[in-house]
This record gives structure tokens, sequence and C-alpha cells, in this order.
């Protein structure tokens, strides 16, 4: 018994104390943990990458054979000569051969060997192979330096190189950084939000990483990117092949910021027919304006007047472009209603000085003594207003006379009526409206 | 800030922001988990990457019912049982009677006594054995039969090596609290 207890309050120690305990994880172990899961998701098998991944090996294996056939025999006894070689010879075919090396003529013409066998061997490969080259060779000696080990390429020395009989390296690549490259972007600029299908030329490594440079990135070899804020992005890849030969490209994508299309139809109870419509423009970080106004006629105007010529439900369209060509529309749905309106108050006080009979004018009722609508285009109206019990207090057929709240020459008592209203407009729409006014008492 | 249906659809989705954001949400937790199975925090962490593996590749799983922060325990458990078992050839035995020192004292601790920093060098000072079976029993709250079936040892096996694991925290306890009792308030 005592001691049932007493593991109780042990263990309850314990559950109470590190049950939910929290510990902060050393700093680096998130990103680790990241590169971790991206490797793995990687190495996973996965259909859509499939021939990708194969045909990527393929071709890369296929690359590494016609090289090593296709360098020179006394060199073979190097376990790095094929791909050291392989650096400047390519560049080299690129833009230099006027450096007249021993090496340069003979590897001009080595570059197409290379790159027709490569046809024989791995079938319509060949500007794969022209790439894979470029891409070794951007990496820049430096790189080289600072990758490998510098016992594992003795050779990379600038002044060894030379002397080895293989052409001015360091010079080749700085000017193969340039030319190099191995991105090849769907599109290069374009508006927001705007989307990027980047693909690689080379085939020489095994992952590679892409930052989009708006802090996106991706582990795809052929990774699709939407940018969604305007902006100049350096998107890079970083190839890293076997070895742990690294190599690095980077293509710039511009993405033009959007206009806004915003505009405003004046009056803002435009009657059409009849009314002169303003189109107000409000639209920003826009240069030209296409508007549609809905009945087939269109302007380019920047604030366009417009008149209909019969009533309609009229679409408006505003599409405005920037300078850059980006558009952005506004449409404006049934833009006009036939303009014509019956609009009643909720509440009303009558004049307490007497029944004034209910005519009104805009002016006259200053005050809101008479219970009337505000209206456009009332040709036939019928309004009929009753007590809380069902009784009918005032009912007009005009438009123009409105309840002045009182009922047989006696003001009726404050409260809430109901009133309903029913007619048609002079284009002969129908209309039945009915809601209720509050009725209050003047001082 | 991702809510847990959307981190948990993120992830399933592979989305890197959405497992950033699991793993700076949880990891504090997991890893506070993971520590009462390892020796030091070193091993704690290789644990916590791995459940994060598997939380990441099984989030599918997660059926959504049930609550998410269980589920994350308990992949953390049974990774923490993996790593045990893996483990096991290479750790140092310590006999079992090497340790049947206990004093069986009748004591019971408070709390507050003690930080959750200590229980944790408690724990970790434990042979492998005995933290899991005190930390699956005590703290998870698995009978005896389950811990003997995750960890394939027979359930007596599992219950004297509770109850020594008891005896020799209680040992490590009461000493740090004579300890603490010289050195008073030194939290």
């Amino acid at each position: 018994m005592k001691e049932e207890q007493e593991d109780k309050v042990l263990s309850e120690l314990f559950r109470h104390k590190l049950e939910n305990a929290e510990v902060i994880p050393s700093p680096g172990l998130g990103k680790m943990l990241i590169r971790r899961v991206a490797w793995r998701e990687f190495l996973r098998f996965n259909p859509a990458r499939f021939n990708a991944w194969y045909a990527g090996s393929a071709a890369v294996a296929g690359a590494a054979l016609v090289l090593i056939l296709t360098t020179s025999p006394g060199k073979d006894n190097d376990p790095e000569s094929s791909t050291i070689i392989t650096r400047p010879s390519a560049t080299e075919a690129l833009n230099e051969n006027a450096r007249g090396n021993d090496a340069a003529p003979e590897t001009g013409e080595s570059v197409n060997v290379r790159s027709s066998q490569k046809n024989a061997g791995a079938g319509a490969e060949k500007p794969a192979a022209m790439t894979e080259a470029h891409e070794v060779s951007g990496d820049g000696p430096e790189k080289i330096k600072g990758v490998l080990p510098s016992a594992e390429v003795p050779p990379v020395t600038d002044g060894k190189m030379l002397a080895g009989g293989t052409p001015g390296m360091n010079k080749l690549q700085k000017t193969a950084r340039k030319a190099d490259n191995i991105i090849n972007a769907s599109v290069t600029e374009g508006c927001a939000p705007l989307k990027v299908l980047f693909t690689t030329r080379s085939l020489l490594f095994d992952s590679c990483r892409w930052s989009f440079g708006d802090g996106g990135y991706s582990f795809e070899k052929d990774p699709e990117w939407i940018f969604d804020v305007e902006g100049e992005y350096e998107v890079i890849l970083r190839g890293y092949g076997e070895a742990a030969r690294q190599s690095f490209s980077s293509v710039m994508i511009k993405v033009h910021p959007n206009p806004v299309a915003r505009f405003e139809i004046a009056p803002e109870n435009a009657v059409i027919p009849g009314d002169e419509i303003t189109f107000l423009n409000y639209s920003t970080d826009a240069s030209e304006y296409r508007w549609d106004f809905g009945d087939g006629n269109s302007s380019d105007q920047f604030e366009p007047k417009y008149s209909y010529n019969r009533y309609g439900n009229y679409t408006v369209r505003l599409i405005a472009y920037s300078v850059f060509g980006c558009p952005d529309s506004l449409v404006v749905q049934n833009a006009f209603g036939s303009g014509y309106y019956v609009r009643f108050p909720n509440a009303f006080i009558p004049n307490p000085n007497g029944p004034s009979g209910g005519f009104y004018t805009n002016r006259s009722d200053e005050d809101s003594f008479v219970f009337h609508p505000v209206h456009s285009g009332v040709a036939e109206y019928q309004l009929r207003i009753f007590s809380r019990r069902g009784m009918l207090v005032f009912e007009s057929s005009d438009v123009n006379t409105g309840w002045d709240g009182y009922y047989k020459g006696q003001s009726v008592e404050p409260g809430v009526y109901v009133w309903k209203v029913r007619g048609n407009y002079i284009n002969g729409e129908p209309f039945t409206l009915m809601g209720d006014v509050t009725l209050l008492k003047g001082q | 800030m991702m809510s847990d249906p959307q981190i948990i659809e993120g992830c399933a989705r592979n989305d890197r922001k959405a497992q950033q954001e699991l793993y700076s949400r949880y990891s504090g937790f997991l890893l506070g988990v993971c520590m009462r199975y390892a020796t030091d925090k070193a091993e704690a962490e290789d644990i916590l990457q791995d459940s994060f593996l598997k939380i990441f590749f099984n989030i599918k799983d997660f059926s959504g019912t049930g609550s998410f922060i269980g589920w994350l325990r308990k992949i953390a458990v049974n990774t923490a049982i993996t790593h045990y078992h893996k483990h096991l050839k290479f750790r140092y035995h310590i006999e079992i009677e090497d340790f049947v020192s206990m004093e069986t004292g009748t004591s019971s601790f408070e709390e507050d006594l003690f930080t959750s920093d200590e229980l944790y060098r408690v724990l970790n000072s434990l042979p492998a054995g005995y933290r899991m079976v005190f930390n699956l029993y005590a703290v998870e709250g698995y009978k005896h039969k389950e811990i003997a079936d995750m960890l394939g040892i027979d359930t007596n096996t599992s219950k004297s090596q509770y109850s020594r694991a008891k005896a020799v925290i209680r040992d490590k306890l009461e000493k740090l609290r004579r300890l603490k009792g010289n050195y008073p308030a030194a939290d």
C-alpha cells in the first residue's frame, strides 16, 4: 500500500515535470533536418521524376565514357585527367582558339568529335554534351580549389596547367563564366505573378538546389516557380556532382509590377438613355487603357464620356496596361440599373402644427414632415400605409403627395407603420416595394 | 501563422515552409520527450531528427482524429524505442546486480524540489533499459504488458526493471536533495 503510494509520487513527479517539458534544440538542427528531408525526398522513387532520373544517369554515364575515350591515352594514367581536360578544351572551343597554344587547334576539333560521338553513343544529346563541358568550366579554378582537396587535383595550379600543355585555363574560365549558362528559363521577364519553368541543360550533377531569389528554393531538377511580387530576382542553380564537384549558374528574372484598374461611373445614379456617362479613371501604374462600354463600343481614352443609345444591362470593362504591357481589369456588371428608383425613408416626424396635405417638394420638406419617397422615372404609383392593426391610414396615387402623418385630420399615434407601394417606371418596368416606417413625435 | 491543420496539409504536400513551421512549433516539445529516452542531448537530437523524418514522411497517415500532439509524441516514443533497440548492442551494460544497492527510503518528493533539468539528468544517467521502462510506465503510462511487447522483453522483466529503476531514481533524488539542502534556494 505504502509502496504503491510512493510509486505514484515518483511517477507523478516525473510525469508532471517532464510530460510537457520543452528542451530547446541546438540551433543548427532544424536546417540539418530539412536537408535530410530534402535528400530523402530526392532519393524517394517518384514516377514523375523517373524518366529524368534515369535518362540523366544514362546520359552522365554516356558522357563520362565518351570523355574517357576521347582523352589522349598519354593522360589516362591520371585518374582525374578525363574531367580536367574537358574543362579547358570545351571552353576554348567557345572563345579561345586564338591563344594558339599547342593544344588549341586539336581540342577545337575534339569538341566536335565528342559531340558527334555522343550523338552516336547516347543519342540526340549534342547540346547537352556541349553545355556540360561549359558547366564544369564555369566553376572557375577557385571553386575547384575550394571544393576539392588540393591533393586530389594536383595539376590545377595555373602555372602547371599551362606548362602541362593545356591552354590557359585561368583566363578561359573567366570568359567562360559569362558565357556559361546552363539554366533555361521559359521566360525571363513578365508580369506578376510570373510563372517560370526552369530547366537545366546540364546532366553532370546528381543533385541541385535552386534558389529563386525571393526566399524560395527547390531541389527539383526542373522546377516551376511562380514569382508573385514584382522585382528582379537572381535565380541561382547549384549542382552537386559526384566527386564533390559543384557547379553554379544563375539567371535574372524580372517581374514587372501590375497596374491597378479602377474607375467610377458618374453621375452615381445615372439614367440611361439620357445621361452622359463619365467614367472617372482612378487606375494606378497604368499607361494605356481600353474601355469596353458593354454595348459593343470601346474607347482608348483615359477618361471617356459616353452616352448610351438605349436602356440595357451593360457590363463596363476597363483594362489598364502598364508600360510593360501588364494588364489589370475591372469589370462592373449591370453598371446602370434602369436608373429609375423609388426609395423611402424609415422614419419621419409629422409637423406638430397640423396636417399639410402631404404635398411636398424637396425644398418644402426640408424638415421631413412628410413621409415620401425619393424617386426617379416613376410613371404609375400607388402608396398605401397601414397601422399595425392593419388599418389603412393613407393612400396616394401621386408620387408627389406623401403622408403628412395625420389621419382624418388627427395626428396618429407614434409608432411603426407599414407601407406598400406598387407602380411602373416610365420604361414600363414594374416595381413593388414594401417596408415600415417609424413615426416619431416631435417636441 | 499557420494553423495545425494547415501545417499538416502542407507537410503532406512536402511543403518546405510547413515542415519548418512544424519543426519550429513542436521541436522543443518533442526534444523534451526524446531527452527522457537518451543519455545526453546529442543522442536526444538524433532521435528527434529521426522522429521528424518519420513525421514528415508519414504525416499522411495522421487521421486527423485525435490529438496531433499525441500522435507526434507517440512517433517520438516509438523512434526512441527503435533507437534503443538499434543501439542496444553498443551500449555499456551495467549488471543489474551492481545497481541493487537500493536503500529503500520512504521518501516522498515535492515537485518543486527539482527542476526539470535535474530530472532529465537523473533519467539520462540511468541504464538504458531502466530508462525505457521507467519512462514508458511512469511518464507515458503504458502497462507492463505493452512495454514488454514494445521492448521485446518479458513482462516480469519490465516489472522488475521498473522497480529497480524506481529505486535507483529515488536514490539519486535523495542524494540530490541532500546536496540541495546544503545550498538552499539555488533555483
